[in-house]
């Protein structure tokens, strides 16, 4: 057990959550960085050196404060923005390099939903032209049996196939998003990048869309990158949680573990930021109210990220860049004041910092 | 100031706007009390007709086509509704005042911060410039910006959103209001800023006694910030009791379902219960019961007939024919 561990810490991979099952999509060393005009050389560092494998049938939820990233992850992954360097393997091909015109091929098996229904569905179009198009571009189907899956496609979102002709104006928020699964699943994907796809929803209408979308990747067994600043949302789709800070991944495990024993410290904030639907539980528990704004992504900090905002913040942290680490089994952290010995940092004696060996040697 | 310690009493407030699709009565007769240093809490959806009441009580329904066609809004004994222009004037944004959902739309981009803050209390404290410039400062202090008589001089745009969502409240608070309406304050901001106002807004209620009006759609933030809640659903109240209560035993079929509808982090995953059909059109309401479409209790009486606003206890109330009912059942639900 322990020299496995070590093997993993050594290569910085987070492990399958089943043991042997080979990842649908292996993220390595993923960054997308983008050059400001103007003075000077400097550059957004959106997303910064992401590596993880997300796994056949899983949702894997990705966390994170505005401008940390997770967005541009998710579209860099399907080349809808170009990446900087790293790789995105996929049926053993390299996203990341492939040509536009091969990278086009490979959409039909990677789709995504927006944030926004009403500005990612053509006003000018009928719901029947926006959801058989991409039959159309992948020449999956014409004319009569065209017709019927866009029909059949409706009907497996939950609208009346009598909408086909209509355009999206006459829709609701939720009934759009609807459309937008529908067209996302009318060429067969194994994979969704699902962005923020219930922000903009009400409240009954967010758990009808979540619903819908989990009854669909068991009926279809998709994979979902399912990506959100909703905690709640998150953990009720999620198989596994990534939680992102400042173009970096900083805490990965399963949903609920994520929850019950977070162990990075921005992670402990965040989850107990959320607010609880219960007046009992809110009276009694202790919040971490983080100080300050997230820093900027151009020229972020050194060292670790989080460590103008950190209560535990010690010298050595402004300097080392904490790798992603197994500190429990499957439970991947980035701090230098934890390790796989001393993963609680409340009972780390104060100025030490456990994990700094390991970063260090990560490092060489 | 009144004995009985009631700051704001709405009774029987519509406001209705006339739209292409006809009348739509945004707010359709809704009555509540506040009293002075509580936190009611006013929950729904969009088009419930919340953020129409808030506009309401401060006289700022845009007219056309908008107006309030009846009720009565007395503000510490008397009825806002029925002053004239002048003298709302000096109650809006003196006694009570106001925070938005986003605070870059409600800031003046061309203006200083420290002149839109000078301007409230020039206007209604009769400051003199350099006693209105120091106010302006003390005020961004209490609110946590750092380096505050720098900042002053900064424009809105170099303000981050939870900082400019903290000059809003110094705006705000800044002449001491009785009231404070704050319209969805946290929506537009991450949640660990989130946590960062409610505390302030939290702290500085408790400092100066204010009563708040917190208008929002998220039943976590109402859960640790309220007394009493009102859920409101096509311009009705639906349900009304203090806080806790609500949470512990719903008594309406629209609450029940919006208390499931929300994950809760700490229980296991499922099936999320969800509430079928769409929000209510509500210039095209049915007969009967707004939610009986949507319901899945209701039988025929709610497609016919307008449901009662039944009193379950003393001060819990909701607008349903089977109000009883269900709350038997949340009752029955809760004792395990």
């Amino acid at each position: 057990m322990s020299t496995e561990q070590t093997e993993l810490n050594a290569s910085n991979r987070v492990a399958p959550p089943l043991a042997g099952a080979e990842p649908l999509l292996a993220i390595q060393d993923l960054k997308v960085h983008f050059d400001l005009a103007g003075r000077g050389n400097r550059v957004v560092k959106a997303v910064d050196g992401v590596t993880i494998d997300i796994y056949p049938g899983e949702t894997l939820g990705l966390v994170g404060e505005s401008g940390c990233g997770k967005s541009t992850l998710g579209r860099a992954i399907l080349r809808l923005t170009e990446p900087t360097s790293g790789q995105v393997l996929y049926r053993n091909r390299d996203l990341a390099h492939l040509s536009r015109r091969e990278m086009r091929e490979h959409r039909r098996h990677l789709q995504i939903i927006f944030q926004d229904p009403y500005a990612s569905l053509n006003p000018r179009m009928s719901v029947g032209q926006i959801v058989g198009e991409p039959l159309e571009t992948f020449k999956l189907a014409r004319g009569r049996e065209a017709d019927e899956r866009v029909q059949e496609l409706l009907e497996t979102v939950g609208l009346s196939k009598r909408f086909i002709k209509r355009y999206p104006h006459e829709f609701s928020g939720g009934q759009r998003q609807r459309i937008g699964i529908a067209r996302a699943l009318a060429v067969d994907p194994d994979f969704i990048v699902a962005d923020e796809p219930i922000s903009a929803l009400d409240v009954s209408i967010q758990a009808q869309i979540m619903n819908l979308l989990e009854k669909l990747q068991r009926e279809k067994h998709l994979t979902y990158l399912f990506i959100s600043h909703d905690l709640r949302a998150i953990r009720h789709v999620s198989d596994r949680v990534a939680v992102m800070y400042l173009g970096k991944l900083v805490e990965v495990a399963d949903a609920k573990t994520i929850y019950a024993d977070p162990l990075m410290p921005y992670t402990k904030a965040l989850i107990s930021a959320v607010p609880v639907p219960d007046p009992k539980v809110e009276a009694t528990r202790q919040r971490i109210v983080l100080e300050g704004d997230v820093p900027s992504p151009i020229n972020p900090p050194q060292g670790c990220r989080f460590h103008t905002r950190c209560p535990y913040v010690i010298e050595a942290c402004k300097q080392v860049v904490p790798p992603l680490v197994e500190i429990k089994a499957n439970h991947f952290a980035a701090c230098i004041r934890i390790s796989p010995h001393q993963p609680d940092i409340e009972k780390v004696a104060p100025g030490q910092a456990p994990g700094l060996a390991a970063a260090e040697e990560a490092i060489a | 100031m009144n004995t009985n310690g009631t700051l704001l009493e709405v009774k029987d407030l519509r406001t209705y706007f006339n739209t292409e699709d006809g009348e739509v009565k945004a707010v359709d007769g809704i009555s509540f009390q506040l009293k002075r240093g509580e936190t009611l809490g006013i929950v729904g959806e969009s088009g419930s007709g919340k953020s129409v009441t808030n506009l309401s009580l401060i006289r700022l329904i845009p007219n056309p086509p908008g107006r309030i066609v009846s009720g009565e809004v007395l503000f510490d004994g008397v009825d806002i509704l029925a002053l004239k222009e002048d003298d709302v004037r000096k109650i809006r944004g003196r006694r009570i005042a106001m925070i938005f959902q986003d605070p870059m739309t409600s800031l003046n981009p061309f203006m200083k911060i420290s002149r839109q803050l000078m301007e409230i209390t020039q206007l209604h404290l009769g400051h003199t410039r350099h006693q209105a410039y120091d106010h302006a400062i003390k005020m961004l202090e209490t609110v946590g910006i750092p380096d505050a008589s720098t900042r002053a001089n900064n424009y809105p745009h170099e303000f981050s959103g939870g900082m400019r969502q903290r000059v809003m409240i110094a705006m705000a608070l800044s002449c001491e209001p009785e009231l404070l309406i704050a319209d969805e304050p946290t929506t537009a901001l991450d949640v660990t800023i989130q946590a960062q106002i409610l505390e302030l807004i939290k702290t500085l209620k408790q400092a100066t006694g204010s009563s708040v009006i917190l208008i929002t759609h998220d039943l976590g933030v109402v859960a640790g910030m309220t007394d009493h809640l009102l859920v409101m659903y096509a311009g009705k109240i639906f349900e009304q009791a203090s806080t806790a209560e609500l949470f512990a035993f719903p008594g309406n079929p629209y609450t029940r379902g919006l208390l499931h509808s929300v994950p809760d982090p700490l229980a296991e995953q499922g099936e999320l219960y969800q509430i079928p059909g769409l929000p209510p059109d509500v210039a095209h309401l049915p007969p009967g019961c707004p939610f009986a479409p949507r319901c899945q209790r209701a039988e025929e009486i709610c497609k016919r007939e307008f449901p009662p606003f039944v009193q379950l206890t003393a001060d819990h109330h909701s607008l349903c024919h089977f109000a009883g009912e269900v709350y038997e059942e949340s009752k029955a639900e809760a004792r395990p």
